[in-house]
């Protein structure tokens, strides 16, 4: 048998108090292989493979490489071995140039330190032409599509010269039509002898590119096989631990009267950039709108424009034939539930307990929170609030005075979820509601979602997840460069239709 | 909060251990010294009556700073702020003369409105034409600093004086004392609960937590940001007034004097910052820090070590319960991931383990 | 005439401190760290210049002293900050307390005063004289005869500019402010690249201090930095930390603290003229925050989209 390239014998990753990430882990590399390794959010994949590049330091185990011992303390040391990786949340500086991304870190200098710049586009412009990357050294990364910021990750790499290279869930952000190019691109390098290591919970793309699928679950290594005539549900069951069922119940849906409507909606930021440009929409009663777009093109200003972020050029919100348009955030949080993008950072108080960060909004709006006098707020009230919560969404949580901090993302997400829903039975708005979360938490939310619908709410679902949208929305919308570029019911439509919206392609021919 | 008073007694330890380190090295004979310390600031009724003397105007300059941090409203300002309170109690107190029990009330008010407005004015800056309030209140109190010894040296100065400082305000207008208390704590420590009880019981008090924080989180909830951003400003600066109304109507002297108040502003900024922002811990580390400052005159009486010195244990004493806070958390994590793998290797049964990638 | 050209001596006097501190401040500023401890780094820059030169009788020795005194404050800021993990903001505050209270205890402990320290035996820095300049009416007196630091400190505006926008550890220092975590994937150890800047900014404060005490005056006063150090944080804001931009601001600075020394004489009380710098700042963020109110008011919405 070949000596393996990398080699990994019962690797352990403990995170602070005593998460167990990777457990016993073992795992052989070969060289010349497109090897990967499956597992669902959480499942320690990504730790996995930060401890191979130096970046996560190990609690114990070995990593062999060319069966020699390493014990990388800095990814520089692991690209000194020929090993590079493109990270989930792209490493990139957006302020700088794609060429000073390129050069940062590896950057040819003079004596004095000066940095000289010369032979480095030579040869970052041969590589681009090489791999037919279409990538200009002078624009700025904050300046380019995701697809773009992609491609600087991979020329980053192939700068450094590495011979591996490790790409954790890179088709996450992609369009059907990137991700298509994107395997293209990696048959070429694995054909001129690269390794690469391909992290991912998507199973229709691990099987059409990879040699080899190693299944991880709750950190540990379920087993090893080669991609010959693997079937998915086989592979699903093993990842996930039990039988997964692909499609969503969901009934035909039932329509009420218009919700939510919005016209002509005008947004330009403070660049001058048109974010919205005459967007309309309207949802009814019991109905589930999606929205589907790379992200970047007005999405995220819709969202903030209906929940009052942002202040509008112009256009008109009504929720129930009432106009909100000037209303201030609370007034309209009375109409509406918002489950933001970000839990963390928008969701969330992180240093706070679950029961602070229970009742926000509902602390204004729920007179039942209050006692004596509405200034005061009850503390036997509030904790009996979040209990019911926190039983009612199923948040796995010790007690209402932990912080959040200390739940998994899932149980997070599952709080401002559920205390979101509990504001607002007739006009949901959700940014990404799942993205992340364990598949547990997933099914979950999506059920949670269907039953609102059910109940006669409009709900409004922007999501980057093209399965998400296609098994959730009852109708779609394509949002490109700050416009709706295509609207259409979800069951008329196929992926790769939206995916040619997305990337803006057919914009005139608008069903 | 267990954890906090570990970490704030063995912050206080070491900082303390490091200083008699100091005095050692110096040739003063250290633990003689500690002793006097403590000996003029607790040990004696007398002492203990000045601790909570100097307790008094530092608890509120610190509740001034806790406030505004907790709620991610940066008011540096304290020393400004505390010197126009202290300066308007003045002029009222000189030229208005009423029976004590409307006086004092009218004194007190003159401070906590004069305060306000002064940290009001930042506040506005910031509302108004978005202008960073931590430069703003720090530029005002160079600005209230030269503008009061403007008074104390012009129109205001007693000329039969040899050094800068105004007349004595109305006897009327004096804190009366309590067998040689200064009744100045017992206001202190009324305003302290009230503080509290805002902090944990009114919807106010939680949205400001909750901007502390984090401001975004509470902007997507509804919380009016603007406006309970002026609240705590406003608070924050009357706080502070106040403090200065105690310096001009508690103690001896009940005059402006040049460079009253000179440290108050700036260590209530440290004892809020040490108590992490926690009211009842700014309660504490007010006390804590007066006892050395009390202290400092005995130590330098007794054992002729400068006052001063307890200035440099005060940052010595911040920067290591800051940082033992920070560190015992790196060290219990350390020890937790020693004894999972031990039990992992023995062959126990792993928790839930779920996380985020 | 002659008022004139006090005003501008003084004012190129005036704006070297400010300017120092705020280049130190540059590269904190670039590293992203809240670093507001240029106020007590230039309180023990100008400390420790007045006791080597004192001690030793030789400028040099002074200024060396001066310098080792700000990398001494701004190894404790490093350490705590950095390799602590103690907030920033509070290791600055704490920072500044210490400044202030070792060198008012040092100054009553060593030389036996309070408030100020004066003495012939104090070696201030020389002044230079640019040969054939220093003949010429007018122009010599405007450029010609100040301190020898003060040209070197505008040489060293320059050198920071050159410094942080064209040589690998400037490129590497902005991408550390940016984003730490890219740069560690890249294999820079950023921890270390913002202990080089918080030392740099150490290093130049003190030499700001090192002006402050034996050039600016010949003396040591306690908290004779007097804000300077907060002027110059408001002064990297305002100019978003380029050293060219950085240069004119202290520049400004400086008018208008001269513009107070000079006021002086007049009418005004001399407590309305000394917060002529500090109204100054204001002013200067006034203009500066309108100018940005949209601007900054949408980087907030983003703020949090960026992470």
């Amino acid at each position: 048998m070949v000596e393996a390239l990398i080699e990994i014998d019962s690797l352990v990753k403990i995170y602070p108090p005593s998460t167990i990430a990777v457990k016993d882990f073992d795992l052989k590399i070969n060289t010349g292989e497109i090897h990967s390794v499956i597992g669902e959010n959480g499942a320690g994949k990504s730790t996995l493979m930060k401890m191979i590049y130096g970046l996560t330091e190990r609690s114990s185990g070995k990593i062999k490489i060319n069966n020699r011992d390493v014990k990388f303390t800095s990814p520089q040391q692991a690209v000194k071995y020929g090993i590079g990786m493109v990270h989930q949340e792209f490493m990139l500086i957006p302020s700088y140039t794609v060429f000073e991304n390129i050069i940062l870190g590896v950057e040819p200098t003079s004596k004095l330190g000066i940095i000289e710049k010369k032979e480095a586009e030579k040869k970052i412009k041969d590589l681009i032409k090489q791999y037919n990357f279409n990538l200009k050294l002078k624009s700025k990364i904050s300046e380019i599509s995701v697809a773009a910021q992609q491609k600087v990750e991979i020329l980053k790499l192939l700068y450094r010269d590495v011979d591996v290279l490790i790409l954790d869930e890179p088709t996450a952000v992609l369009t059907p039509q990137e991700i298509e190019d994107l395997f293209l691109r990696l048959k070429k390098l694995r054909y001129e002898g690269r390794t690469i290591i391909f992290i991912s919970h998507k199973l229709d793309e691990v099987l059409e590119l990879s040699d080899v699928i190693t299944v991880m679950r709750k950190g540990e290594k379920i087993t090893t096989l080669e991609n010959n005539n693997l079937g998915k549900a086989e592979l699903a069951k093993a990842m996930v631990g039990r039988d997964v069922i692909f499609s969503i119940d969901k009934t035909k849906a039932n329509l009420g009267d218009v919700i939510f409507s919005a016209v002509n909606l005008n947004y330009k930021d403070a660049n001058g950039i048109q974010q919205l440009e005459d967007v309309s929409l309207q949802i009814n009663s019991g109905e589930i709108l999606g929205v589907a777009g790379v992200e970047g093109n007005g999405q995220y200003e819709l969202v903030r424009a209906i929940s009052g972020l942002l202040d509008l050029d112009y256009g008109e919100i009504k929720i129930k034939n009432k106009n909100i348009e000037d209303l201030d955030i609370l007034k309209r949080r009375r109409e509406m539930a918002y489950v933001t993008q970000d839990r963390k950072f928008m969701g969330s108080a992180q240093d706070l307990n679950l029961m602070e960060n229970s009742i926000m909004t509902h602390h204004r709006l729920n007179d039942e929170l209050s006692y004596y006098h509405p200034v005061l707020l009850s503390k036997s009230a509030s904790i009996k609030f979040a209990d019911n919560l926190i039983n009612k969404f199923k948040v796995i949580s010790e007690s209402s005075k932990q912080p959040i901090s200390s739940l998994s993302g899932g149980n997070q997400q599952r709080l401002i979820v559920g205390r979101e829903f509990m504001l607002s039975d007739q006009f949901i708005m959700l940014d990404n509601p799942t993205r992340g979360l364990d598949v547990g938490s997933i099914e979950f939310i999506q059920e949670e979602i269907i039953n609102k619908r059910d109940k006669g709410a409009a709900v409004l679902l922007v999501s980057a997840d093209l399965d998400e949208l296609f098994s959730l929305a009852d109708r779609l919308l394509v949002m490109h460069s700050g416009k709706v570029v295509f609207n259409t019911d979800t069951a008329r439509t196929n992926k790769e239709e939206i995916g040619q919206y997305m990337l803006g392609a057919e914009m005139s021919d608008s069903a | 909060m267990k954890k906090n008073i570990l970490t704030g007694i063995l912050g206080i330890v070491s900082a303390l251990v490091v200083g008699l380190i100091i005095l050692f090295i110096q040739g003063y004979p250290a633990v003689e010294s500690y002793r006097q310390l403590f000996n003029y600031s607790i040990l004696s009724r007398f002492s203990f009556f000045s601790t909570l003397a100097k307790a008094a105007p530092l608890i509120l300059t610190g509740l001034s700073a806790a406030v505004g941090f907790g709620s991610n409203v940066v008011n540096l300002g304290q020393v400004g702020q505390l010197l126009i309170g202290a300066m308007s109690v003045t002029v009222v107190g000189l030229f208005i003369n009423l029976p004590a029990v409307i006086m004092i009330p009218i004194l007190l008010l003159t401070a906590v409105i004069s305060g306000a407005l002064y940290s009001g004015l930042a506040a506005y800056l910031r509302v108004k034409f978005n202008m960073d309030e931590f430069i703003t209140t720090l530029m005002l109190n160079f600005v209230a600093q030269y503008f009061t010894l403007y008074l104390i040296t012009g129109p205001l100065i007693d000329k039969e004086m040899n050094s800068p400082m105004t007349q004595q305000i109305n006897s009327s207008g004096w804190l009366p004392m309590l067998n040689s208390l200064e009744t100045t704590i017992f206001i202190s420590i009324i305003i302290s609960l009230l503080i509290y009880f805002i902090w944990h019981n009114t919807k106010m008090g939680y949205e400001w937590k909750v901007m502390g924080s984090n401001n975004t989180f509470a902007l997507f909830g509804g919380v009016k940001i603007d406006k309970n951003y002026v609240r705590v400003m406003l608070i924050s600066g009357a706080l502070a007034g106040l403090a200065g109304a105690m310096l001009i109507m508690g103690g001896l002297q009940h005059r402006f004097l040049k460079g009253i108040g000179a440290n108050y502003g700036w260590d209530g900024v440290m004892t809020a910052v040490v108590a992490n922002n926690s009211i009842i811990g700014t309660v504490i580390y007010g006390l804590f820090f007066a006892v050395l400052q009390t202290g400092s005159m005995g130590m330098e009486l007794e054992t002729a070590v400068p006052s001063e010195f307890v200035l440099i244990l005060q940052a010595i004493t911040v920067l290591f319960v800051v940082a033992s806070r920070k560190s015992a958390y790196l060290l219990l994590n350390k020890m937790s991931i020693i004894l999972k793998i031990r039990q992992l290797r023995s062959g126990g049964e792993p928790e839930e383990n779920e996380l985020d990638d | 005439m002659n008022l004139m050209i006090e005003l501008i001596r003084s004012t190129f006097l005036a704006a070297v401190p400010i300017l120092l501190a705020s280049l130190g401040g540059t590269y904190t500023y670039y590293a992203d760290i809240f670093n507001i401890a240029m106020e007590g780094m230039l309180l023990i820059g100008a400390f420790a210049a007045v006791l080597g030169s004192y001690f030793s009788g030789s400028w040099l020795i002074g200024l060396l002293a001066g310098v080792s005194g700000g990398i001494l404050a701004a190894i404790i800021f490093t350490l705590f900050a950095v390799y602590l993990k103690t907030d920033e903001f509070v290791t600055g505050i704490a920072l500044n307390l210490f400044a202030l209270g070792a060198t008012t205890y040092l100054l009553r402990q060593i030389f036996s005063v309070k408030g100020a320290f004066t003495s012939s035996d104090i070696i201030a820095l020389p002044d230079w004289h640019i040969p054939i300049i220093d003949k010429i009416p007018i122009i010599g007196e405007l450029l010609s005869g100040y301190p020898f630091l003060l040209y070197i400190s505008f040489l060293i505006a320059i050198l920071v500019e050159f410094h942080i926008f064209k040589t690998r550890f400037g490129l590497r220092l902005r991408a550390t402010g940016e984003d730490d975590s890219t740069v560690d994937s890249v294999g820079i150890n950023s921890d270390l690249i913002k202990s080089k800047a918080i030392l740099l900014s150490g290093a130049l404060s003190g030499l700001g201090g090192v002006f402050l005490s034996l050039a600016y005056v010949n003396m040591f006063a306690e908290n004779m930095s007097n804000g300077r150090g907060w002027i110059a944080l408001a002064v990297i804001i305002l100019t978003r930390g380029r050293p060219i931009g950085l240069l004119f601001m202290a520049l400004l600075f400086g008018f208008f603290d001269g513009l107070g020394f000079a006021l002086q004489n007049t009418f005004i009380p001399s407590q309305f003229t000394q917060m002529v710098p500090y109204l100054a700042t204001l002013a200067a963020l006034y203009f500066y925050s309108k100018q940005k109110k949209e601007k900054i008011k949408e980087e907030l919405e983003d703020e949090s989209m960026a992470v």
